[in-house]
């Protein structure tokens, strides 16, 4: 059940009558809902993944309370410890055990030696990376003593189940959600609309702008090895411009649809392709991510008040894993290593929060350096991506080798209807004007200052639902399902 | 909540009265004022899929024009047709490739598979009767909105851009120069398959080319279905016997041009169901000469496939 899909809107209508016409009255029963809603959401995709779901609750769960109860340190410890492995054994097993045997037989066969390594044929349970990530935060916040354990078994599952951040984030903190989630929560007129305003931008990103890029993204990419350098060029743009609408979109769609609940879940995206240097970029994306990897494993390490060398050390570990991370393959572990080298200087060199307000900040245009660094940082994120996105390391050092050769210089040539490839470039310099216009809010048209007539604001409105309406191809998953 | 409610409501219905506006208004237009042209002097129009689109090389034909798509089925020609025959009075003659792929049950996929439909569909949507798009969205829901959004925009650019010209857009003949290596084999077995059996066969084809067919006749045209050559190996021959209880059963009433068995070499296919250029030169050379000699006025089919034999030795 896709968020732009037309048994999601059905879905959701019936929850939020049932949750503020019919179970108003009580908190537990509203959560008893949510709950509810949210473990009939991810069966839909594969019920027997459900099971898993409810273990990994069940087991964070009761180890919290046991931690909470421990007279011992070393027995909390324990129950930490005993958390995060299984935790961590389940993710093994689903996300990388295949990764590993073809890794390790792969290796064998570098010196001679045959191994025939046993895969498992399991497909990976949708969401298992970012509700394991919601699990531990919590256990680790309770080992810690920031947050007490939570003793209502339902107001925990709703934490760590609830549908709009399920199956691909926000990584929401038990510090942030699981007070929200025991609060009675009163409809607010103001952050209902604020919630279908993001709803309708991020469903106009991902299946307008995402969507009608993958065609692209993807044609080039399967044939990267007939194309000219100039035209892989723009497959990775293409790409990059996918993969941002695509998961951003999804948030503000899971923000939007929280709002409607009462809930305020975390911001993921910050116009990162505004960022000013690699630095800026890692504030700026996929941001409940990089700050569960720096509250939780780059600060316990030390973070950057170390010597030089742990600082480089710490910063190679934080991007690996966060590459290992997003898929059990080499391309992710290079892309993780390639942004760590990106950002090591301005690391090493303190320069690393020189940018910590949005760029031209009340300003209408940026200044010619911020243009160039703005140009620059989007270059290298681009080069990244390209590893993200190619099937095999090889394939991307081919995809790479292509690209600098004399064909870069060429007119791209594609094979495509040229209208509808015009259509989309126009479409993407419209939606950069609009993310532009609107950098200083949450998300790009949380407030359209730019329009400031109430007409205007709703003629942009409308003429975003005619163009999604328009737009809308075939339905194509989110890419961040996989991870 | 009163006023968040009202709100929503009133602005899901103004956008669902845009949308409506913004599918019909062009596809209105689009149906209105497009433009199915053929030249002047052609008499006779061929519709098919690939195997006429490849096989009937029209230049070399007279008064011929070959009107067929790849990957076309019978509920898109049927929409074709109508336009076609409704702009073009001096046809008087419409030829139906009716082919042993044509029963099976893949067309359902090339009628409401989601890589057909959004091909198909934006092209013709506006033409299409109500009953026809039921037919779509009842066997494929899901991508049949999807196709509906696909289609306006494709009507759309039509309107704004003042392009309602099919004319080149909707098929014609396909050269293919090279030839495949054709492996060796026995001859498909014709009567591998002798009873219709309805999960094999595409009923919704069939009942499309029954209308087709119905239309023809009542635009008074002269209907022949027509088999251009098919390899002996090539796999849908297997139906054979079903096929032609079917065509006997139902299309008994339309006269059938058969060349299933006209003489081509393996070197003058592309492979085993599409003539290459030079058994498109050949086999078109015969269609012409035999039109010439007056094949769609006797309708006399019995002598075809000897006549084709002699042709090509």
């Amino acid at each position: 059940m896709l968020f732009n899909s037309f048994g999601f809107g059905i879905f959701l209508i019936v929850v939020f009558v049932l949750y503020w016409f019919v179970f108003n009255r009580k908190l537990q029963q509203q959560n008893l809902l949510l709950m509810t809603a949210s473990y009939f959401f991810y069966a839909c995709w594969d019920w027997r993944f459900l099971f898993l779901l409810i273990f990994s609750t069940l087991l964070d769960y009761f180890t919290g309370l046991k931690m909470f109860q421990a007279k011992t340190q070393g027995l909390k410890t324990f129950w930490l410890w005993l958390s995060i492995s299984i935790n961590l054994g389940f993710l093994g097993v689903f996300k990388y055990y295949n990764f590993f045997a073809s890794s390790l037989s792969a290796l064998g066969a570098d010196f001679g030696i045959h191994l025939s390594p046993f895969t498992l044929n399991v497909i990976l349970p949708v969401g298992i990376s970012f509700y394991t990530f919601h699990g531990l935060s919590y256990v680790i916040d309770v080992y810690k003593n920031r947050i007490k354990a939570e003793r209502n078994f339902i107001d925990y599952s709703l934490f760590v189940s609830f549908f709009p951040l399920l199956v691909a984030g926000p990584i929401e903190r038990a510090t942030h959600l699981l007070p929200q989630v025991k609060t009675q929560r009163k409809f607010d007129y103001q952050e209902a609309i604020n919630g279908l305003r993001q709803i309708l931008w991020g469903l106009f990103k991902k299946a307008v702008i995402a969507d009608q890029c993958a065609d692209y993204a993807n044609m080039i990419f399967a044939n990267s090895s007939q194309f000219s350098g100039s035209t892989l060029v723009l497959g990775a743009v293409f790409f990059a411009f996918q993969i941002y609408c695509d998961f951003s979109g999804y948030s503000d769609m899971a923000l939007g649809i929280a709002k409607l609940f009462g809930f305020e879940l975390l911001r993921n995206f910050a116009f990162p392709y505004f960022s000013r240097d690699m630095a800026e970029f890692w504030r700026r994306w996929h941001i409940s991510l990089s700050s569960w990897f720096r509250d939780y494993l780059y600060i316990p390490l030390g973070g950057s008040k170390t010597g030089t060398w742990l600082k480089v050390r710490n910063t190679l570990i934080i991007f690996l894993v966060s590459g290992f991370w997003h898929g059990a393959n080499w391309t992710f572990i290079i892309w993780g290593l390639l942004n760590a080298l990106f950002i090591l200087p301005s690391i090493l060199l303190k320069t690393n929060r020189n940018h910590l307000e949005i760029v031209a900040k009340g300003k209408a245009m940026p200044t010619p350096v911020e243009f160039m660094q703005m140009t620059l940082t989007f270059l290298q994120v681009v080069f990244a991506w390209i590893f993200f996105r190619a099937d095999s390391v090889t394939q991307a050092f081919k995809y790479i080798g292509r690209i600098f050769s004399r064909s870069l210089f060429s007119i791209p040539q594609l094979d495509v209807n040229r209208a509808q490839l015009l259509e989309v470039i126009i479409l993407i310099i419209c939606f950069i004007i609009v993310e532009w216009q609107g950098r200083e809010n949450q998300y790009a048209i949380e407030k359209l200052t730019w329009l400031r007539r109430r007409g205007y604001r709703l003629t942009f409105y409308y003429t975003l639902v005619v163009v999604i309406f328009l737009f809308t191809g075939k339905e194509q998953q989110f890419i961040y399902f996989q991870f | 909540m009163h006023r968040f409610l009202i709100k929503t409501i009133l602005f899901a219905l103004m956008s669902f009265v845009l949308i409506l506006a913004v599918a019909l208004i062009p596809g209105y237009m689009v149906n209105k004022f497009s433009k199915f042209s053929i030249k002047k002097n052609s008499t006779i129009a061929l519709f098919g899929h690939s195997h006429s689109e490849c096989a009937y090389n029209d230049t070399l034909i007279a008064n011929f024009t070959n009107l067929s798509h790849s990957a076309e089925s019978y509920f898109y020609t049927f929409q074709k047709v109508k336009k076609y025959l409704e702009q073009n009075p001096q046809v008087t003659t419409v030829l139906i490739e009716f082919s042993n792929n044509q029963i099976d049950n893949k067309m359902d996929d090339w009628t409401w598979g989601y890589t057909y439909m959004s091909n198909m569909f934006p092209q013709y949507a506006s033409f299409m009767s109500f009953a026809d798009m039921e037919l779509l969205a009842k066997h494929n829901s899901k991508y049949f909105m999807n196709c509906i959004g696909i289609a306006a925009r494709t009507n759309l650019i039509k309107t704004l851009s003042f392009n309602y010209d099919y004319t080149g857009k909707t098929g014609g003949y396909f050269k293919i120069d090279s030839s495949k290596h054709l492996p060796a084999g026995n001859p498909v077995n014709e009567n591998a398959r002798t009873s219709p059996n309805k999960n094999r066969i595409s009923t919704t084809n069939l009942q499309y080319l029954r209308k087709i067919v119905d239309h023809c006749n009542n635009m008074h045209k002269h209907v022949f279905l027509i088999r251009s050559p098919q390899h002996p190996l090539y796999e849908f021959r297997n139906n054979e016997a079903e096929f032609s209880l079917i065509r006997e059963r139902y299309f008994g009433d339309v006269k059938f041009l058969d060349f299933n068995n006209f003489p081509i070499k393996n070197d003058e296919f592309a492979d085993f169901g599409h003539l290459n250029f030079k058994g498109a030169l050949k086999f078109s050379a015969y269609i012409n000469q035999r039109i010439i000699n007056g094949m769609l006025n006797t309708g006399n089919t019995a002598s075809i496939d000897q006549a084709a034999n002699k042709a090509g030795n």
